[in-house]
C-alpha cells in the first residue's frame, strides 16, 4: 500500500497533518528531522584529492624515489649533473600527472541543471493560513497549493483538484500535459494520477496537495541521486594505460635493481651504479606516452566534432571504438521524426465514414496551422495536414480536453458542432477499443454533418478481431497506427470516453533516415549489436527494425509491461539473444537494460534526450545525448552529444574511435621502439666498462622532445581499410600485447640500438679512443660521441615513424604522402635535433657537442635498413598470413 | 522468536512511523506490543501531548489489527527506563527511531539510538524514516555482509516483516572487486559471482526460505554504501533492512562505515537490526 492508494482522510492521518496544514512549531520539528527540501550532489572525491592521487600511484612513487636519490646524490656529490636529473624526473612526474588528470577530468553540471527545475518559493497552508514559504523549507505533511505556472516543489499527494494538468516531462519525457485528480488510485505510485511530482510544472488548473517526500527522497531526487552517484568507472583505455604503466614500472624497477647489483658485484661505485639504475628506469619509462595519448584523443575529438559528434570527455573518443552494444531510441534517431499519413482504414471504406474519421483527426488535435505553418508535434501535424487536405478547415468550439499521456495512451476532446456536443478520441487501439460500444458502418439516415447518415452496430468479438487484424496488418507495414472514435454526448454528460463509436484507423509512417540502413550494416559488419528501445508498439517497432536491417529473422520483442515483471535472470537471458527489441518502453527502464548488459561484460553506448534518461546515460560506457531534441540535463550527463540526432553519426564516431585506438597502438610501437636504444647503452656501459653512450637528459630529449610531434602525427593516420569489418576488440586484449612489444623491442629497437652504438663508437674511434679508456663527462670527444648516439636514434626514429604508419600494409600502398602531418612532425624532429646538436643552448642543456655533417650520412643507412626491414616484415605477414 | 515487542515513541513524527513497522511485525508474529513513551526531564507540555497523541493513534491502529497492546509512560532517562521495562517484561525486540541529529554525529556516538543498540539485553531495530509515501513497503532490500552472525534471527526478522507487508525481498551482497596487480580489476559476470556466494549468505537464504516469502538476490562488486544506495534508488525499493555495524571506531575511520553512510544517504526507510537471539 502506498500513499496514492489511500483516501484523503487516510492520507492526512498517515502523514499526521490536516487540511489546515501544520503548525509552525511542528513544521520546525519536521524540518529538523527530515532536512531541507533540496537536491544535493553525492559526495565525491574532491578535485584536489583526485589531482594529488596522480602523484601517488606505483610509477609516480618509483619516479619520486629516483628523483629523491638524484637530489641526495647532488647534495653528496655536487656538480655531476644530478640536480638537473632530479628536476627532470620531477618534471616527468608532473607532466604525467597533469595529462592523466586532463583525461579524467570532467565537469559535473547535471545536478545544477536539475536544481533549476525546482521552484524557489511555494504557497503552503500553515496554521490554517495560506502563506508563501521558501521551497527548501517544505516538509512532509505540508499542505501546498498548486496553480497554473507553478513548479511542484516536492512529491505530493493531491487532495483537491480543479482541472489540474501538469507537465511531467522531467520524469517521463512526455511533454504532453497530464490531467491529475485527487481520488485514490490503485496502481503504482510512479504512475499515479493523484501525485504531483517534484520538478514537474502545473500547466493549467489548480489543486491542493500534501507533501510526502522531499529533497533527495523524491522521484526527482532519485534521478539526481542516480545521475550523481552512478559511476561508469575507468574507460577501457584508462584501464589499459594503468595496466601498461604497471608492467613498465615493474620491468623498469626490476631491471634497475638487477643491474644495480651487477654493478656492485663487478666493483663499480655505489653512485655509479645508482646513476645507472636511475638511467635504466628513466630509459624504460615512456615519458611522452601520456601527453601523446591525451593530445591524440584531443585531436580525435576535434575530428569527431567535424562529423557532428561532440565529445565531452577525452577518453570517450577511444571508448566509442570499443563499444559492443548500442541501445538506441527509434524516433528521431533511426527515423526522421517526420510523420506522414500512409493508410486509412474503416469498416465500410465509405467516404462519409472517412470524412468523420478526418473530422476526428482534425478536432482531436492540438497542432495549430498558423501563417502557413504547422505548429505541434510531428504525429498531430501529420494528422491535421492530412485532414485539412481532405476535408478543408473546420470550425468547432472545444469545450474540454483530456490530454494525451503515455500511460492512458489516448486523448479526448469535447466539441460543439452544429449545436451537438460530441466527444472525439484518438489513441492506441488497446487503450481505445475497450471503451467503444459500437462501430460505425454503412450510412442509412441523416444524423450528423454533410447530410450523411450512419448506423451504429454493437461491437462483438468478431468485429474486435477484425479491427485488431487491420491494426496489426498496418503495424506490420511499419506504420504507427492510431485508432479513432467519437461519442454523442448529452449537454451535461461529462463522460466523453464512455460508450464510444469506433470509427477507424490511421497509419502514419515515420520514414527511416536514409543513411541509417547503411550505418546498421556497418555495425553488423563491425560486430556491434544494436538494441532498439522505443515507446512504439511491438509490431511497428519490429517492422521498422526489419526495414532498416536491424533485425533479419523473428526478433525477441519485449514490451514495457513484460519488462517490469521480468527478473534479472530472465532479462539477462533475453539480452543474450542476437536480435532483441524493446517496445512500449519508457526512459526509466533504460538504466536496467544498460546495467545488465554491462554486468555481462558488454561495452554499452546508450542514447537519450530526457531528464529521466540521465541515470542511464551516466551508467553506460558512452552516454549519447541528442543535440537537437535533448534536454540540458541529458546533455550535461552524456559523454557525447549528437549535433544532428542521427544514428549514422554514432557509427561514424565509432569508426573514428577505433581509428584512434589503432593509432594509439601505432605510436606506442613508435615510442617503445626508442626504449631499446635508450636502454642498451646503459647495459653496454655496465657490462663492457665503456663510457656511458647516452645521458639521461639525452633520453629525455628523445622521449619528451623529438618523438612527440611525429608520434602525434601518427595519431592522425586515416583508418585502415577493413577496420569496421573487424569485431570489437576483446576486453582481454591488452594495449601492450606480445605482438606489439616484440615488434618494438625485438625488431625495431635493436636496429636503432645498433645505429646508436655504431655512431657512438664511430666518433670515439675517429677521435683515437682506446677500449677501456674512461672519459670525463665534459670531454669534447665524449660529448660528440653521445651526440652521435643521440643522432642515430633520432635518424632511425624518422624511418620508424614512417614504418609505424601501418601494421600490415606497405607504406606505399596506404599512400606515402597521405598523412602530411607526419612530414611536419619529421621536420620538427630534425629542427629540434639541429638545435640540440648545433645551438649553444642545446649543447648546454643536453651536454652535446656539434658533430661533423658527414656523421649524419654515416647514420642514414641504418634508417634505410630499418624501413626496408619493416617493409619486408609486412610483406611476409601479408604473404604468409592471408 | 519475538513474543514481546516494544516500540519507543516520542513527540517526533518519525518515532510514530517507526512504531508502525513494529506494529506490522507484531501482527505478523502474533506478538504482544508495548508502546512506551519515556518523558525526559524538562519536556514541554506540547511535546508531552504530541507523544501521548501518537501513542493513542498507535494504540487504536494496533487494536484494529487485533494486536494485544500495552501502553507505558514513564519519566526519566530513556535508555535506562527502556532497559528496565525490557528486563521487567521480558521484551524480545525494541523498535526505536533514529533522529536526523543522531546521524550528524560520527558513528552516531552517544545518541539514544546508539545507546539502546549497545546497552539493551534484547534485539534492537533502529528505524530511519525518510519517505512517508510508502506506507506498506512492497520491495524490501536486504544488503548482506559475507559474514553473518545470528543468521536465523536476521532471516526471521526479514521474513516476518515481508510477510506482514506482503513484500518481496531482494538480497544484495556487495563484494570487493577482484583485482590483480598487472591486470587491474577482473570483470566477473553475475553468473560467475554467484559461484562465489559466501557460505553465510547461503545459510541466510536457507533460513529465509523457511519463511515462505518471495525473494531474489544478486552480488555486485563495488563500494558498499554507494552500491546499496544506487541499488535501492534504481529499483525503487521501499525499505532497507540491514545489520548493525560491527566495525570498530578505528576500522570505521580507516575503511569507512557503510551503516553510517547509509543512515545519511538512504533513499528509503531503513531498519538497522542488532540481533541478540542465539541459535
Amino acid at each position: 500500500m502506498k500513499i496514492n492508494n489511500l483516501s484523503k482522510e487516510e492520507v492526512l492521518k498517515n502523514l499526521v497533518t490536516s487540511e489546515n496544514g501544520l503548525s509552525e512549531e511542528e513544521a520546525q520539528k519536521r524540518l529538523s528531522e527530515f532536512g531541507h527540501n533540496e537536491i544535493k550532489e553525492t559526495k565525491k572525491t574532491p578535485l584536489s584529492i583526485r589531482f594529488v592521487k596522480q602523484f601517488t600511484h606505483f610509477l609516480a612513487i618509483l619516479l619520486w624515489i629516483g628523483a629523491g636519490l638524484a637530489l641526495l646524490s647532488e647534495y653528496l656529490h655536487p656538480g655531476e649533473g644530478m640536480l638537473t636529473l632530479g628536476l627532470a624526473i620531477i618534471g616527468v612526474i608532473f607532466i604525467n600527472a597533469i595529462f592523466t588528470f586532463i583525461q579524467e577530468y570532467r565537469a559535473e553540471r547535471a545536478i545544477g541543471k536539475l536544481k533549476l527545475l525546482l521552484p524557489f518559493y511555494v504557497k503552503a497552508i500553515r496554521e490554517g493560513k495560506e502563506t508563501e514559504i521558501p521551497a527548501g523549507e517544505v516538509i512532509p505533511g505540508d499542505v501546498i497549493i498548486l496553480s497554473e505556472g507553478d513548479k511542484v516543489p516536492a512529491d505530493s499527494r493531491l487532495i483537491e483538484t480543479t482541472y489540474l494538468t501538469v507537465n511531467n516531462a522531467p520524469l517521463t519525457g512526455e511533454s504532453e500535459p497530464v490531467p491529475l485528480q485527487h481520488e485514490p488510485y490503485l496502481g503504482e505510485l510512479i504512475e499515479s494520477k493523484n501525485i504531483a511530482f517534484a520538478g514537474t510544472a502545473v500547466v493549467s488548473g489548480s489543486g491542493k496537495a500534501v507533501v510526502f517526500a522531499t529533497g533527495m527522497r523524491t522521484e526527482f531526487g532519485r534521478i539526481a541521486r542516480l545521475t550523481s552517484a552512478v559511476e561508469a568507472g575507468l574507460s577501457p583505455l584508462q584501464k589499459e594505460i594503468v595496466k601498461a604503466t604497471r608492467v613498465i614500472a615493474f620491468l623498469a624497477a626490476v631491471m634497475g635493481i638487477i643491474f644495480f647489483f651487477i654493478g656492485q658485484f663487478i666493483g663499480r661505485s655505489f653512485w655509479e651504479n645508482f646513476i645507472f639504475a636511475v638511467g635504466i628506469i628513466v630509459a624504460n619509462v615512456p615519458e611522452g606516452l601520456l601527453p601523446t595519448v591525451t593530445l591524440s584523443l584531443a585531436m580525435g575529438s576535434q575530428r569527431m566534432a567535424k562529423k557532428k559528434a561532440l565529445i565531452k570527455t577525452l577518453t570517450s573518443v577511444e571508448t566509442l571504438g570499443s563499444v559492443t552494444v548500442i541501445c538506441t531510441d527509434k524516433t528521431g534517431t533511426l527515423t526522421q521524426n517526420k510523420m506522414e499519413v500512409k493508410q486509412i482504414w474503416t469498416f465500410d471504406n465509405q467516404q462519409s465514414t472517412i470524412d468523420l474519421l478526418m473530422k476526428t483527426a482534425y478536432l482531436c488535435n492540438n497542432t495549430k496551422f498558423i501563417e502557413g505553418q504547422y505548429k505541434g508535434d510531428p504525429t498531430e501535424t501529420a494528422l491535421l495536414k492530412y485532414a485539412r487536405e481532405n476535408i478543408g478547415d473546420l470550425i468547432a468550439d472545444r469545450i474540454s480536453e483530456i490530454p494525451f499521456d503515455s500511460e492512458r495512451k489516448r486523448m479526448t476532446t469535447v466539441n460543439i458542432i452544429d449545436g451537438k456536443r460530441l466527444g472525439f478520441t484518438k489513441g492506441a487501439l488497446e487503450s481505445l477499443l475497450p471503451l467503444c460500444k459500437y462501430v460505425l458502418m454503412h450510412p442509412v439516415r441523416n444524423e450528423l454533418s454533410n447530410g450523411v447518415n450512419y448506423r451504429k452496430i454493437p461491437i462483438d468479438e468478431k468485429l474486435k478481431e477484425e479491427i485488431t487484424n487491420a491494426y496489426h496488418s498496418a503495424m506490420d507495414k511499419e506504420l504507427r497506427v492510431l485508432s479513432f472514435a467519437y461519442s454523442e454526448l448529452e449537454m451535461h454528460n461529462s463522460e466523453p470516453e464512455k460508450d464510444m463509436v469506433f470509427l477507424g484507423l490511421i497509419g502514419l509512417e515515420d520514414p527511416p533516415r536514409p543513411e541509417v540502413p547503411n550505418a546498421i550494416k556497418k555495425c553488423r559488419e563491425a560486430g556491434i549489436r544494436i538494441i532498439m528501445i522505443t515507446g512504439d508498439g511491438s509490431r511497428t517497432a519490429a517492422a521498422i527494425a526489419r526495414e532498416i536491417g536491424l533485425v533479419k529473422e523473428n526478433p525477441i520483442v519485449i514490451e514495457g509491461h513484460d519488462f517490469i515483471k521480468m527478473s534479472d535472470r530472465e532479462l539477462r537471458k533475453k539480452l543474450s539473444e542476437k536480435e532483441i527489441i524493446f517496445a512500449r518502453m519508457t526512459p526509466k527502464h533504460k538504466m536496467r537494460v544498460v546495467s545488465i548488459l554491462k554486468e555481462e561484460g558488454e561495452r554499452v553506448a546508450v542514447t537519450g534526450d530526457g531528464v529521466n534518461d540521465a541515470p542511464a546515460l551516466k551508467k553506460a560506457d558512452i552516454g549519447i545525448a541528442m543535440g537537437i531534441a535533448g534536454t540540458d540535463v541529458a546533455k550535461e550527463t552524456a559523454d557525447m552529444i549528437l549535433l544532428d540526432d542521427n544514428f549514422a553519426t554514432i557509427v561514424n564516431a565509432i569508426e573514428e574511435g577505433r581509428t584512434v585506438y589503432e593509432n594509439i597502438r601505432k605510436f606506442i610501437s613508435y615510442i617503445f621502439s626508442s626504449n631499446i636504444p635508450e636502454i642498451v647503452p646503459y647495459l653496454a656501459y655496465v657490462l663492457f666498462k665503456i663510457p656511458l653512450p647516452l645521458t639521461i637528459m639525452q633520453i629525455l630529449a628523445v622521449d619528451l622532445g623529438t618523438d612527440m610531434l611525429p608520434a602525434l602525427a601518427l595519431g592522425a593516420e586515416k583508418p585502415t581499410a577493413g577496420l569496421m569489418k573487424q569485431p570489437p576488440r576483446d576486453p582481454k586484449e591488452r594495449l601492450l600485447n606480445f605482438k606489439l612489444l616484440s615488434r618494438a623491442y625485438l625488431f625495431l629497437g635493436p636496429i636503432e640500438a645498433a645505429a646508436g652504438l655504431f655512431g657512438f663508437f664511430y666518433v670515439l674511434n675517429s677521435g683515437g679512443w682506446k677500449w677501456g679508456e674512461m672519459l670525463s663527462s665534459n670531454n669534447i670527444l665524449y660529448m660528440q660521441a653521445t651526440t652521435a648516439c643521440l643522432n642515430a636514434i633520432i635518424i632511425t626514429q624518422i624511418a620508424n615513424v614512417l614504418a609505424c604508419r601501418s601494421f600490415r600494409e606497405s607504406v606505399f600502398s596506404i599512400g606515402f604522402f597521405s598523412n602530411k602531418l607526419i612530414f611536419a612532425g619529421i621536420a620538427f624532429e630534425i629542427a629540434l635535433q639541429l638545435f640540440i646538436v648545433y645551438h649553444p643552448w642545446g649543447n648546454a642543456i643536453f651536454a652535446t657537442s656539434p658533430i661533423a655533417a658527414q656523421m649524419w650520412f654515416v647514420l642514414i643507412p641504418f634508417a634505410i635498413l630499418l624501413f626496408a626491414a619493416e617493409e619486408t616484415r609486412k610483406f611476409a605477414i601479408r604473404y604468409f598470413m592471408k | 522468536m519475538y513474543k514481546k515487542i516494544l516500540t519507543a515513541v516520542n513527540e517526533h513524527l518519525n518515532s510514530e512511523i517507526a512504531a508502525r513497522y513494529a506494529l506490522n511485525l507484531a501482527k505478523a508474529c502474533g506478538s504482544k506490543l508495548y508502546i512506551c513513551f519515556i518523558a525526559e526531564k524538562g519536556i514541554t507540555k506540547s511535546s508531552f501531548e504530541k507523544a501521548e497523541e501518537a501513542m493513542k493513534r498507535l494504540f487504536l491502529d494496533a487494536e484494529k489489527l487485533n494486536i494485544e497492546t500495552e501502553s507505558i509512560t514513564e519519566t526519566g532517562e530513556p535508555v535506562e527506563e527502556i532497559n528496565k521495562i525490557v528486563k521487567k517484561e521480558g521484551i524480545n525486540i525494541v523498535f526505536a527511531s533514529t533522529r536526523r541529529e543522531d546521524i550528524k554525529r560520527r558513528f552516531y556516538a552517544g545518541t539514544v539510538a546508539r545507546n539502546l543498540s549497545l546497552k539493551l539485553p534484547c534485539s534492537v531495530a533502529l528505524v530511519r524514516v525518510v519517505h512517508m509515501g510508502r506506507v506498506h513497503p512492497k520491495d524490501i532490500l536486504v544488503p548482506l555482509k559475507a559474514r553473518i552472525d545470528h543468521a536465523k534471527e536476521r532471516a526471521y526478522f526479514t521474513g516476518m516483516m515481508a510477510q506482514g507487508f506482503h513484500s518481496k525481498v531482494f538480497i544484495f551482497h556487495t563484494v570487493k572487486p577482484i583485482t590483480k596487480f598487472f591486470h587491474g580489476e577482473i570483470h566477473l559476470t553475475p553468473a560467475q559471482w554467484e559461484e562465489r556466494v559466501p557460505k553465510d549468505i547461503s545459510n541466510y537464504i536457507e533460513q529465509l526460505k523457511k519463511c515462505e516469502i518471495e525473494f531474489e538476490g544478486r552480488l555486485s562488486p563495488g563500494h558498499t554504501s554507494r552500491s546499496i544506495t544506487i541499488e535501492a534508488a534504481s529499483r525503487r525499493h521501499d525499505l532497507i533492512i540491514m545489520g548493525a555495524s560491527e566495525r570498530s571506531m578505528l576500522s570505521s575511520v580507516l575503511k569507512g562505515n557503510p551503516v553510517e553512510d547509509l543512515l545519511k544517504e538512504t533513499p528509503c526507510d531503513l531498519i538497522i537490526l542488532k540481533p541478540r537471539h542465539e541459535g
